[in-house]
């Protein structure tokens, strides 16, 4: 676009010049001055398709909306205005001005003063010419009074007489019969032409001034001779004479004079013509380039605009890696230097809050993964005392779904009624410090810890609480066996002498005594014994509940394990029922140590149904999925007296009994294995509703796999 | 752009394609002879009151004869075989009140346009090329017109004549089928 503008520019300048210096009075290019004419109109065309192609594809940006060209347009108006209006006003000028001074040039007087002079030359040159035509006359009226034979010798006498410059007598058709010169040496005297000789002829004279190229004019003058005799053929006289130097140069240059004024007035229409076409097309030109010039200016000025709105619609879009290249070191440059500075600015403030935000967030999560990783349950509570957040352990310990209680205070749970007596008593309590309580809820016991959030946080109390049921049942545990080994040390060690000296008594006095004496020594001393040995078996016992060891745990089938068992209890004659799952898939446990578990179990059914008059056991095995991959039940029940419901609640702890010669020890040594498993235990009593009785006892083991 | 331009091409062709036919080409022959091709013609006219007014204020006037000679070939164009023309000039004398007909450096003067026409257009053993530029038995096309010669013209007349046709003074091409040896010949 820029170099076609360029090209045609200063093709069209070029040809201007052309058309200029030819419209100019000079011979250059005259003759090819409608070629030029037609060049500068095509390059004015040009230029207006020119024109015409970047409005049309303005207009189309227009349509298009593309930002700038508004501007652009706006700018291309301006810039044309200013173009136009000058070289309008400066066109008119000239134009008006050409006609007015191309008229000035012609004058009437002018007109007539050359005309006079041409006349005046002319009116001269006849004078000169009738002269002739009169000493013709008298000389061919001399020379028609001799005979023809002398016409020859008489010419030359009467050319001297008449003095001029060439006298030639010709024959009718034209043939040369004398002449007579002033010079004597001019071979040949100017012949006239056939239509001279003609007109001689028939009109009896011919006089002409004949214009001699480049020498001047010449006067010639055609008679007749007239002849006495009619026999004779009619002869020609011709008389030349040049004009003189001085008067024919005169008369030439007055011609010329009057020839270029004629021709300057004949032809002024179409000199204005010329000059208002060449004015025109010099306007054209001018008015083309300058419009498609001021398009490229304006394309120029708007484009590092179109480039910042770009740039803004990129930053709107959130696109902050754009830079508009800077194009120059104008305002334009700076603001757009400006605008990057922004962006880049902009970028990092973006991508600062953006760090930072990840960090909150990486931070959050942290936190947010720590409280449900948490073995210890989490409440948090705002200033209102109303749950805002809780985690996972929280639900396990409390087993119970707690995400419906967000946004309740804890006066409103109708799940949790002791805790959420226990919170709204203690936050009554204590608003500000910490506090701690401990609450029994079934089968667990959790402890609470409160504390209120500064309030420069907003405030708010969180509770911690943990499950601390196992770690009682451990500590209890662990004391009962502390007094087991104690008991078994401090019991054991008089027993043996007790033993030896009713022993030794018996056999002292056996024969000292009478047979009534002795026999009362015998039982009393066998009761001794007796009683000494159930006591060791019972400090044993102890011993062996304190000792147990820790279990080995393996993958175990516990379906095999239980008929493992029964076998010892076939010939026992109570009835047992199997019920086992098949396919069940292993146990982690100990085999030595769940064989004793069963084999008390089924040893406490046994002495449960000492009596009974249809004794049962049922004993089943089953999998409970669960979320962790389920574990594995077993439960073992009878149809015997069940457990007292007062020792329901102490019914694993040592040394609690039913049975006449019971130790205590048997649930209590289960349960300690089972809890070193890992397991669950639990006892009911079958419904009497139902038409059962008796106590089942159920175990659940984890998974080989799951540990 | 293309139209633009063909458009004001054919604003330029169109006067000098729709010359008048005012120059009357009434006679047309041309003939091999010993020392070449001889051409003789006839052209009847007259100037336009616009010609005459130029030529009475002084302007001369250009007037050519041109000439062609082809050699038709069906497989390609033509062959131009020769080509000529004569220039003759035309001026009016106002001191002497005669008219000027100059071809080359011979001129003749004439008391009457009438004449000076005549004679300018009377064109009499024009060799316009040598003998051995046609080749015998072939045949070949003349081609012969007359115009005025408007390039010749002071520049505003020039102007005026691309779109005054009083300006414009030309005979159509005049075309005579030719075999070399023979005379060839056109007339009205």
């Amino acid at each position: 676009m820029t170099y076609a503008l360029i090209a045609s520019a200063a093709l069209g300048g070029i040809l201007l010049f052309l058309l200029a210096a030819a419209s100019a009075n000079t011979p250059l290019f005259s003759e090819h001055y409608p070629l030029l004419l037609a060049l500068n109109a095509l390059i004015a065309a040009a230029l207006l398709g020119l024109v015409i192609y970047q409005l049309v594809v303005l207009a189309r940006q227009r349509r298009a909306k593309v930002f700038g060209s508004l501007l652009t347009f706006r700018l291309l108006v301006m810039f044309a205005i200013i173009a136009v209006l000058p070289g309008a006003l400066v066109y008119t000028v000239s134009v008006q001005f050409l006609a007015k001074s191309i008229e000035s040039w012609f004058d009437v007087r002018v007109d007539k003063a050359l005309e006079g002079g041409l006349s005046l030359g002319r009116a001269a040159l006849e004078a000169m010419l009738s002269d002739l035509t009169r000493k013709a006359r008298s000389m061919a009226l001399d020379l028609s009074d001799m005979p023809s034979a002398q016409h020859t010798m008489a010419l030359s006498r009467l050319r001297e007489q008449v003095g001029v410059e060439d006298a030639l007598l010709l024959t009718a058709g034209g043939k040369v019969l004398g002449g007579a010169s002033r010079e004597a040496v001019k071979l040949l005297p100017s012949m006239p032409s056939a239509a001279a000789l003609r007109q001689a002829r028939q009109s009896r004279v011919y006089s002409a001034i004949e214009p001699q190229g480049d020498r001047g004019l010449l006067l010639r003058v055609i008679v007749p001779v007239d002849s006495l005799s009619f026999a004779e053929e009619a002869r020609l006289l011709q008389l030349t004479q040049p004009v003189p130097q001085a008067l024919a140069e005169q008369g030439e240059s007055v011609q010329s004079v009057y020839h270029a004024y004629k021709e300057l007035s004949l032809s002024r229409q179409s000199l204005r013509n010329i000059y208002i076409l060449t004015l025109t097309l010099t306007l054209l030109l001018a008015l083309f380039s300058a419009i498609a010039l001021a398009f490229l200016l304006s394309r120029r000025l708007s484009r590092p605009l179109a480039v910042l709105a770009e740039g803004t619609q990129a930053v709107a879009r959130g696109d902050f890696s754009r830079r508009a290249p800077i194009m120059s070191r104008d305002e334009l440059g700076i603001l757009t230097q400006s605008f990057n500075s922004m962006t880049e600015q902009l970028d990092e403030a973006r991508s600062a809050a953006e760090a930072n935000r990840a960090q909150l967030e990486t931070a959050k999560a942290y936190l947010e993964s720590l409280l449900a990783n948490l073995s210890a349950g989490v409440l948090v509570f705002d200033s209102g005392l109303v749950l805002r957040t809780i985690n996972r352990a929280a639900e396990n310990i409390l087993q119970r779904d707690l995400v419906s209680l967000i946004g309740t205070p804890p006066d409103r749970w109708q799940k949790l009624p002791k805790v959420a007596a226990t919170l709204m008593q203690q936050f009554a309590m204590q608003t500000e410090g910490a506090w701690q309580h401990q609450i029994e809820l079934p089968e667990r016991v959790i402890v609470l810890r409160g504390s209120a959030l500064p309030a420069a946080s907003g405030g708010g109390y969180v509770v911690v609480f943990d499950d601390i049921t196992q770690l009682i049942a451990a500590q209890r545990a662990t004391a009962w066996a502390e007094v087991a080994r104690r008991l078994a040390h401090e019991i054991k060690n008089p027993l043996t002498p007790i033993q030896l000296s009713a022993e030794r008594l018996h056999a002292k006095l056996a024969g000292k005594l009478s047979a009534e004496d002795g026999q009362a020594l015998e039982r009393a001393t066998d009761t001794i014994v007796a009683q000494v040995t159930a006591m060791k078996n019972m400090v044993d016992d102890f011993r062996e509940y304190a000792r147990t060891p820790a279990p080995v745990l393996e993958p175990l089938d516990i379906n095999g394990l239980v008929t493992d068992v029964l076998a010892l209890y076939e010939q026992s004659g109570v009835q047992v029922r199997l019920r086992l799952q098949s396919g069940l898939p292993p146990v982690r446990g100990d085999r030595n140590q769940l064989r004793q578990v069963i084999h008390n179990l089924l040893q406490n059914s046994q002495d449960a149904l000492a009596g009974s008059g249809d004794p049962r056991i049922d004993i089943a095995t089953s999998f409970v999925p669960e979320a962790a991959g389920g574990r594995v039940m077993l439960r073992i029940s009878d149809n015997g007296c069940g457990f007292p419901e007062a020792i329901m609640q102490g019914a694993f702890e040592p040394y609690v009994t039913t049975k006449p010669k019971g130790t205590g020890l048997g649930l209590a040594i289960v349960k300690k294995i089972i809890d070193e498993h890992h397991g669950s235990i639990s006892i009911v009593n079958r419904p009497e509703e139902k038409g059962e009785q008796g106590a089942a006892v159920s175990i659940s083991l984890p998974l080989a796999k799951a540990a | 752009m293309l139209h633009r331009l063909l458009l004001v091409l054919a604003l330029i062709a169109v006067p000098a394609g729709a010359i008048a036919d005012v120059i009357d080409a009434r006679h047309f022959e041309i003939a091999q002879e010993e020392d070449g091709l001889k051409v003789s013609a006839d052209f009847g006219f007259d100037l336009s009151p616009r010609l005459d007014e130029a030529l009475h204020h002084g302007v001369p006037l250009y007037f050519v004869v041109e000439f062609e000679l082809v050699r038709p070939r069906w497989y390609w164009f033509d062959e131009k075989t020769a080509s000529d023309k004569l220039v003759l000039r035309l001026l009016y004398h106002t001191l002497s009140r005669q008219y000027r007909v100059s071809r080359g450096a011979f001129y003749q003067n004439f008391a009457s346009l009438g004449e000076a026409l005549r004679t300018m257009g009377t064109v009499r053993d024009w060799t316009v090329a040598e003998r051995d530029r046609v080749k015998s038995d072939e045949g070949y096309v003349a081609s012969l017109r007359m115009r005025l010669d408007t390039t010749q013209l002071p520049k505003p007349f020039q102007v005026t004549a691309l779109t005054n046709r009083e300006w414009t003074l030309a005979s159509d091409w005049v075309r005579v089928v030719f075999t070399a040896g023979r005379t060839g010949s056109a007339s009205k």
